[in-house]
């Protein structure tokens, strides 16, 4: 895994891995489902692709979404990704610009703006490495009066959030690419840092507040995105 | 056409510890610098300590399951400690219950594999980590990066993608963990890194060694040593 044997082109890097994986999956959701009856762990599954492979709609408290994402392939997961990226990154900008805020609410946001902007960077050389299509900026629209009311522009931070964790961990699992994969996880788990951080300024108490962080279906990402502008690529 | 790369943090801090001098940093505050000279070691003796299915994706699940426990119990200790109070009371609480489903979901998801789940090993805390709420945060703060770390690390080779899903939806959990911990601690901002690092199975262990009862055990190791 060291050195720069290991950094070959992202995308398409092991188009068997999906499939292999998908065998397991169906292996173990068998398995699981035997088990359901013991002990109340239960395991729902949908036939949801072409295959008719059975992927596990929950399994215990969670909701599995990462079929919704397959198919599209990994430049279109990071390209969507990126517009995702460019909504939050430019809300949070503006929200510094704005006036609004100052001390620690003002370096909270800040930072979170600094962290989806360094996101933005990443995935627009991580497709402009994989040889992929850079998609246009979007044309973003927000909310009248975000901008200048401090609790509604955290509102909606509060709203962004989750979208950008759901579609994070939900799309992972349905990168090929395992050096995408890492940096997702990696991704992933700042919104959900973020997530807490608006909850921080927020007042929410505690504002470690969630036992799992859920993920979304792609349809549900691409209905919360729309209002704004945002279109999958 | 030549092959472009492109700078992939999370996979870099997996494959090549670039945090290695923060990590032992983070050590040294745990009160474990001993351990950092144990090395591989420590970390095979830590190793040992991991019961239940060891092979592929069960063997992922029940490492995760065993730092979940680690975290679970020293919540728990921390919430019977009398410690606590007011806001950390609450967000301790909250850890402690959370980390506690986790290891119900895991045990669970291995049953449900026809796995068998790893026993939770007998831990040991240093005793100024329980006597006062600083020393309760101070644990915390490396425990939960450690969490993260593990999960960010070890994802990428779950190859049942089910499993890879609920433990991206644990780790995040962990790192929501991370920040509530630093704004109790009065960092400001407590929400900072862009890309949370992953960390290496051999940096998970040496972590958690001390807490598994090596934390005095004579440094007879070096290189070579095993």
């Amino acid at each position: 895994m060291n050195g720069a044997e290991s950094r070959t082109s992202p995308v398409g890097i092991d188009q068997e891995r999906s499939r292999r994986d998908f065998l397991k999956t169906a292996a173990w959701a068998t398995a699981a489902i035997s088990a359901a009856g013991i002990g109340g762990f239960g395991v729902a599954t949908r036939f949801a692709n072409a295959d008719h492979e059975p992927v596990p709609e929950t399994v215990g408290p969670l909701t599995i979404n990462y079929d919704t994402y397959l198919g599209l392939g990994d430049a279109a997961i990071l390209s969507f990704a990126l517009q995702l990226e460019r909504l939050e990154g430019t809300f949070y900008a503006n929200g510094v610009d704005a006036g609004i805020f100052s001390g620690p609410a003002l370096a909270q946001i800040t930072a979170i703006r600094d962290a989806e902007m360094a996101h933005v960077d990443f995935l627009t050389a991580g497709l402009q490495g994989a040889g992929a299509p850079v998609p246009p900026a979007p044309n973003l629209t927000y909310p009248p009066g975000v901008f200048q009311d401090p609790a509604a522009f955290l509102n909606l931070a509060a709203t962004f959030e989750p979208v950008g964790i759901g579609a994070y961990g939900g799309a992972a699992a349905a990168l090929e690419s395992k050096e995408f994969l890492a940096s997702a996880l990696s991704i992933h788990n700042a919104e959900c840092q973020h997530r807490v951080g608006i909850n921080i300024l927020q007042g929410v108490q505690p504002p470690n507040d969630l036992l799992f962080e859920p993920t979304l279906p792609l349809q549900a990402v691409v209905d919360a995105v729309a209002p704004f502008g945002v279109t999958p690529g | 056409m030549e092959k472009q790369t492109i700078n992939v943090p999370g996979v870099e801090g997996f494959a090549q510890p670039r945090t290695r001098r923060d990590f032992f940093k983070t050590l040294a505050v745990a009160g474990a610098a001993g351990v950092a000279g144990a090395g591989l070691f420590t970390s095979k003796k830590a190793s040992a300590q991991i019961g239940g299915t060891q092979e592929g994706d069960a063997g992922i699940l029940n490492f995760a399951l065993t730092l979940e426990n680690l975290e679970a119990d020293f919540y728990t200790r921390a919430v019977s400690s009398g410690v606590l109070s007011g806001a950390a009371l609450g967000v301790v609480t909250k850890l402690r219950d959370t980390e506690i489903a986790h290891v119900e979901f895991l045990t669970a998801a291995l049953q449900g594999a026809g796995a068998t789940p790893a026993p939770s090993p007998t831990f040991t805390f240093p005793p100024d980590s329980l006597a006062s709420q600083s020393g309760v945060l101070q644990l915390a703060s490396v425990l939960e990066p450690t969490g993260v770390g593990a999960y960010l690390g070890a994802g990428p080779m779950i190859q049942n993608p089910v499993f890879l899903e609920a433990a991206g939806t644990i780790a995040g959990v962990e790192g929501d963990h991370v920040v509530a911990i630093r704004n109790l601690l009065g960092f400001v901002p407590p929400t900072t890194t862009p890309f949370p690092e992953a960390l290496t199975k051999d940096q998970v262990l040496a972590a958690i060694a001390p807490f598994l009862g090596m934390g005095s055990m004579p440094a007879t190791g070096g290189p070579g040593a095993e």
